[in-house]
């Protein structure tokens, strides 16, 4: 469906059932529950520089622009995917490169 | 008073919902564009400023307008501008953005905003020193703005102010497009050319920036229910953000929060038994002796609160949010320096970078240099570890 999200450079958004399955091999879940800017994002950068490429970091947070936030500030060091509960819970999945 | 009262809710409503669908925060604006060159709300910031600018201007110009605020200038606005900026990008938000947080359940901005309050009611305390020693001594012209120096038609002022601006930027986004094609290996003899493109590179990309963006708006309307529950491109917001602004201009002043701020905590410590108008700063500066009472920017600033709570509820992002403990510090220490800061210098974001460009105040662009300057060396100071683009 087209939305204004064509224009916000927002990430992919994943279902409810790969977003479970992709928590599960994550090698990586920082807590961010509560947390706001720019935290996540500064949080984010330093746990990329401990895994290794490929693995998978995941960010469980409530603060909203963090799903756009952080996987721009990680920019070109991983893929981003956000999955949002509806219910203001999100997770961020990075997959290094 | 009716009349007013209900202007007043709805722009505050209506700005409370667009920083929130927006997320238009000066903090993001300013510390992402530093931290890793993220200039997307830095943009929404810009656009919001100028095109306020070019309507406030115009209803200047033609009479429909209730009054400029102008502080004097001097160093205070670069002291306590980098004080304000310091202090609003350790606690996470500036002054409009812990408001519209406060409004989707953050209690870590209630405690911020508690703690401006205890900002305010201190330098409320040391007022009558300050005046002396810092007030006095700092300050060296009398405050006006551009709008009223000059014989030139405002609107033509803050038009060319605007284009002007659209140039620099256009020159700046054209100049690394054309770096980036030419990459390394551009010497002297091809450096000229493209200065000279640079403008027109930036100004097609521009062009084409602003078209995708409408497109986007045009389908994005297919869809209403849908799309307004989806974040919203800081564009949007600063569209929105300059209508509510330039009713806010026409019906009763520039827009300002730490101001009605200070007056909510002169106010509420007055009911709970403090003699708030015997305290020169809020009896004779805030409320100029007319009592201690609930004055309209107040309630405007109270719905700005309600209309991100509507936003965030609407779109499924409210919620209500406990900090972890160690951000306790953030909140104590960022809205204590925001609260002071906004004391010192005078003014906040919104007073001085937004309305405060937006109507071409002296003390403003002397002020926004502080708070920038603040927001960079706080941004470093967070990013130590991870490093900076900028």
């Amino acid at each position: 469906m087209p939305s204004i999200d064509d224009v916000t450079n927002a990430p992919d958004e994943l279902s409810d059932d790969r977003a479970d399955e992709l928590l599960e091999e994550a090698d990586l879940v920082q807590d961010m529950m509560g947390e706001v800017c720019p935290y996540p994002q500064v949080e984010a950068k330093k746990g990329l520089q401990k895994i290794d490429s490929g693995d998978l970091l995941v960010q469980e947070t409530d603060h909203v622009p963090c799903t756009e936030n952080v996987p721009r500030a990680v920019g070109d060091d991983a893929d981003a995917q956000v999955w949002r509960s509806g219910d203001a819970v999100y997770r961020i999945y990075l997959r290094k490169q | 008073m009716v009349a007013t009262l209900l202007v007043a809710a709805v722009v505050g409503i209506a700005i409370g919902a667009f920083l929130q669908k927006g997320r238009f925060c000066f903090v993001n604006a300013f510390r992402d564009f530093f931290a890793y060159k993220d200039s997307r709300v830095t943009k929404g910031v810009l656009a919001a400023t100028l095109l306020t600018m070019v309507f406030w201007g115009i209803a200047y110009q033609f009479g429909y307008y209730q009054g400029f605020w102008t502080p004097d200038w001097g160093l205070t606005g670069l002291l306590g501008g980098f004080v304000f900026g310091v202090g609003m990008t350790y606690a996470g938000g500036c002054a409009s953005g812990t408001l519209y947080r406060a409004g989707e359940g953050y209690l870590q901005f209630w405690l911020t905003l508690l703690f401006m309050g205890v900002g305010y009611a201190g330098f409320t305390v040391a007022f009558p020193t300050l005046e002396s020693t810092y007030f006095e001594a700092l300050t060296f012209g009398t405050g006006a703005t551009l709008f009223e120096l000059t014989s030139v038609p405002g609107g033509l002022v803050a038009l060319a102010v605007a284009i002007v601006g659209l140039l620099v930027y256009a020159t700046l986004t054209g100049r690394s497009s054309t770096a980036a094609a030419f990459g390394e290996r551009a010497d002297v003899a091809q450096l000229n050319p493209t200065a000279l493109l640079a403008p027109v590179v930036g100004l097609r990309q521009f062009g084409r920036g602003t078209a995708a963006y409408v497109r986007g708006l045009v389908r994005a309307w297919r869809t209403p229910i849908a799309s307004s529950k989806q974040p919203w491109d800081p564009r949007t917001a600063a569209l929105g953000i300059t209508a509510a602004a330039v009713l806010w201009f026409s019906q009763v002043s520039i827009v300002g929060v730490t101001g009605p701020e200070a007056r909510w905590t002169g106010y509420l410590l007055s009911q709970v038994g403090v003699d708030a108008a015997s305290f020169d700063y809020w009896g004779s500066v805030l409320f100029q002796g007319q009592g201690v009472g609930v004055t309209v920017d107040m309630v405007m600033i109270a719905f700005v609160i309600v209309g991100a709570f509507v936003a965030a509820l609407w779109s499924g992002d409210f919620s209500v949010r406990v900090p972890k403990r160690r951000r306790l510090p953030n909140a104590v220490v960022g809205g204590l320096m925001m609260g002071a800061g906004s004391r010192l210098a005078p003014g906040c974001n919104i007073g001085n970078i937004y309305s405060g460009i937006a109507e071409l105040s002296i003390h403003s662009f002397i002020a926004a240099v502080g708070i920038v300057a603040g927001v960079y060396v706080m941004t470093h100071w967070i990013y130590r570890d991870v490093g900076c683009a900028i």
